[in-house]
């Protein structure tokens, strides 16, 4: 038990302190890339840089709304205002990929208020296209020669097919993770997971193999928990602070799975093997299903992912974590309430606000939740 | 609005390029009416998709966007996003034209009492969809597409995050959609497309094109012959019928009347002499379109140019889908990068001569908001003009505030009137 709870704090120190890892990779003179969202991360680890997730934080923006309007998404405003007062100081770039409204604002707001380099690139939508696949390729070629700028140097295929598979037994080991963890859900509590999800954002894949696979073994060799309240499965963008979460722990509710941006959604499509390196990496945008921001032709596809998903796991509930102003998931809100709901199973929304670290209206939803015994 | 009894003035009679248009609109309704009554194929499409497409077909298709833009002048837009955000559940922080069209469209399909809008579009069999005008476009059509259980045919016009021409592998995507597209209608349709028709479609769009352009850019005289507002009401053609040769009749006649305004000194700003040239930047506030106009012209504003009308003049050589494609990539301003779209303002704001820049900050359009938030630096530097926002909403009546539109007119009028005096 003692490797899990130094290993548990050791990502809870990570997901709260990004800064400091980021100074720690400075010092040891690593050059470090911003990545919001899905980016090409093998890129930037076959260049020999660290790849470092962009999530804002909870801070009430006082010089981003000279560039970004109060009613956009509160996660890339605090991005843009981190940006703009000095906290991403130590990247040497950010990797933007368009995918809605709100980051084609921010993509011009970026340039006019950060002194970062933005390497902004567009995922194609329509991707069931025969044009798609060669179309991304040559998006990606673009981003790889901006990224060879930073690093000062180029790679070969078979050394980015090699940060692929690192990529790739990365994705397995989290997936394996989140697993073992619904064992467990009296230590993996819903802070304790996103903790380990959140920081795994921030550390290099090779780091995040390591650590998370020596908390799997150490998970394992304790007892397997009966979880005897309720589960719940967690879609949206984010779920924070630990104010809220915390609020699923103390009514008894355990969080089972999730289908945020900030944690599964990154991680459940691998790269698939293909003709050529850049090849796998475009092929793999073509293949995730059931995200707000990858059109589907299957217009159904998140709500039956999450039905899936809820079944496969035993959860009793999925909540929809609204990211404030995120117009892109609030056109799914009804669609997928309703199809979790015709399935049987219990869902709800929940608000999710950066600006504020007020979380009361959700925890009251909680609460709420907790206490019917439908 | 006062309750005192208030004496209408008489209206004036439409001039002749009005009466053409109406009568254009009416038409495209009938078409469509005609082939929902047969059973036939009905399109409901974005404001921006290449519409040469269906054309060729002969496939009717009118558009959500403009059919909310004329509820939303008539007051009519309550009753459909009551239903989007009550019935359905849809947040009211998404674009009221969509608020407004899933309601309909769950009213079409849902509700036997249902009652149309003056202009009732009909029950549609498919949906096209180009994310250039925006990309929560995209979202707004997959929740059409569920409620009403059709397919979209999709144009990914890829947002363009620099200040260059879209690049070679973007313009080949966009054919590839092109062809793609064609290919999936022909089997949905069950017609063989004619390509020499589409050739043909594309140079009539091309010369419709030209023809509105050279019409807004006799809008720079001093004064300008047209009230700004009248653009508005122009574009609806090219919106729905760019390649049909009745809306080239339509332009030729509005450019006649413009170069009559010009010859004999006239405007249709009227008789309010014409103290203050403003671009207007933004979709009409259309609830609020008489109220905007009123106000302006009582401190002597006419709105001689705005960006959003330009948004359906695309010019590419007929048979080359590299190119077509490529327009359909540089078309609105919101697939432009704001150091692009802003410096094309004020160069078009320098060209018009104008006083000032009073942006819409459109409630329901986060990207073009940006822009007016990341640019005015821009203008400002460019142009030497000062620039005013106001909040509104394009079909949404609950957010503009009539006393916080004339304050910052006010505003405006007094940066405008001391540089006027300083010059």
């Amino acid at each position: 038990m003692a490797d899990v709870r130094a290993l548990l704090e050791e990502f809870d120190r990570i997901s709260k302190s990004p800064k400091q890892l980021l100074k720690e990779y400075n010092e040891a003179g690593e050059k470090v890339v911003g990545c919001f969202y899905y980016t090409p991360q093998p890129l930037i680890t076959a260049l020999g840089m660290v790849p470092m997730g962009l999530w804002g934080g909870q801070v009430n923006p006082q010089v981003a709304g000279k560039y970004s309007p109060i009613f956009t998404c509160s996660i890339l405003r605090s991005c843009l205002e981190y940006g703009m007062t000095g906290e991403y100081e130590g990247l040497s770039a950010a990797i933007m990929p368009i995918l809605c409204d709100t980051f084609r604002g921010t993509c011009s707001a970026w340039r006019a208020g950060v002194n970062i380099k933005l390497i902004p690139f567009v995922h194609p939508q329509n991707r069931k296209d025969p044009g798609a696949l060669d179309y991304l390729i040559e998006e990606y070629k673009y981003v790889k020669s901006e990224l060879e700028d930073v690093a000062g140097k180029t790679c070969t295929d078979a050394e980015l097919k090699a940060s692929i598979r690192l990529h790739n037994q990365k994705n397995k080991v989290i997936r394996e993770f989140c697993s073992v963890a619904n064992d467990h859900l009296d230590i993996i509590t819903a802070v304790e997971r996103h903790h380990v999800m959140k920081a795994i954002t921030f550390m290099k894949p090779e780091i995040i193999i390591e650590k998370l696979t020596a908390l799997i073994e150490a998970l394992k060799a304790e007892p397997v928990c009966n979880w005897t309240g309720k589960k719940v499965i967690l879609t949206g963008i984010t779920a924070e602070p630990d104010d809220l979460l915390a609020g699923f722990t103390a009514n008894n509710i355990a969080v089972v799975g999730d289908d945020l941006m900030q944690e599964s959604r990154l991680y459940r499509t691998d790269y698939p093997s293909a003709n050529s390196a850049m090849e796998s990496l475009a092929l793999q945008w073509l293949q995730i299903k059931g995200c707000s921001m990858a059109h589907d032709d299957n217009n159904r596809a998140r709500g039956e992912n999450l039905v899936e998903m809820a079944r496969a796991k035993g959860a009793d509930a999925v909540v929809c974590c609204m990211m404030r102003f995120c117009d892109t998931e609030e056109y799914d809100e009804p669609y997928i309430l309703e199809t979790v709901r015709n399935a049987g199973f219990m869902a709800f929304s929940i608000d999710i606000d950066q600006s504020t670290s007020d979380s009361g209206q959700a925890i009251t939803k909680i609460q709420a939740f907790a206490e019917n015994n439908v | 609005m006062s309750e005192e009894a208030v004496v209408k003035k008489p209206k004036r009679p439409l001039p002749k390029s009005r009466v053409m248009l109406n009568a254009l609109v009416d038409s495209i309704y009938e078409d469509a009416y005609e082939a929902e009554r047969k059973g036939e194929p009905v399109g409901w499409s974005t404001s921006i998709f290449p519409q040469e497409i269906c054309a060729t077909f002969g496939v009717p298709v009118l558009f959500p966007e403009n059919n909310a833009a004329g509820i939303a002048a008539r007051h009519d837009s309550t009753r459909f996003i009551q239903t989007s955000e009550g019935k359905l559940g849809y947040s009211n922080d998404i674009c009221s034209y969509a608020r407004l069209s899933i309601g309909m469209a769950h009213q079409i399909a849902n509700d036997p009492d249902y009652e149309p809008p003056a202009l009732r579009m009909p029950r549609p069999t498919f949906l096209l969809c180009a994310t250039n005008s925006c990309f929560e476009l995209l979202k707004w059509y997959e929740c059409l597409s569920r409620e009403l259980d059709i397919p979209i045919f999709m144009q990914d016009c890829l947002f363009n995050c620099f200040e260059e021409e879209p690049a070679v592998h973007r313009n080949k995507f966009g054919k590839s959609q092109i062809l793609h597209n064609i290919q999936r209608m022909e089997e949905f349709f069950g017609k063989k497309f004619d390509w020499e028709k589409f050739e043909e479609i594309q140079k009539i769009s091309g010369e419709n094109s030209r023809l509105f352009d050279e019409c807004v850019a006799m809008n720079d005289k001093n004064p300008s012959p047209l009230n700004g507002f009248d653009l508005f009401n122009y574009m609806a053609p090219m919106v729905i019928a760019r390649g049909r040769r009745e809306t080239t009749e339509v332009l030729l006649q509005l450019k006649r009347e413009i170069q009559e305004h010009i010859d004999n000194g006239t405007t249709t700003f009227g008789s309010t002499k014409e103290e203050y040239r403003v671009d207007w930047e933004g979709i009409a506030c259309w609830p609020n379109l008489g109220y905007n106009l009123k106000t302006m012209k009582k401190y002597g504003i006419n709105c001689v140019t705005n960006g959003y009308v330009g948004a359906w003049s695309l010019h590419y050589t007929p048979g080359n889908l590299e190119e077509m494609a490529s327009q359909y990539m540089l078309s609105s301003t919101n697939v432009l990068s704001t150091r692009s779209m802003m410096g094309k303002r004020s160069d078009v704001a320098n060209r018009f001569g104008c006083d000032g820049m009073l942006c819409h900050v459109n409630r329901s359009c986060k990207y073009m908001t940006y822009h007016m938030f990341v640019g005015r630096e821009i203008v400002e530097e460019k142009c030497k003009i000062p620039v005013v926002t106001f909040d509104g909403d394009q079909a949404d009546p609950t957010i503009f505030n009539e006393a916080q539109f004339e304050t910052r007119v006010q505003g405006l009028v007094e940066i405008m009137k001391q540089n006027k005096e300083g010059k």
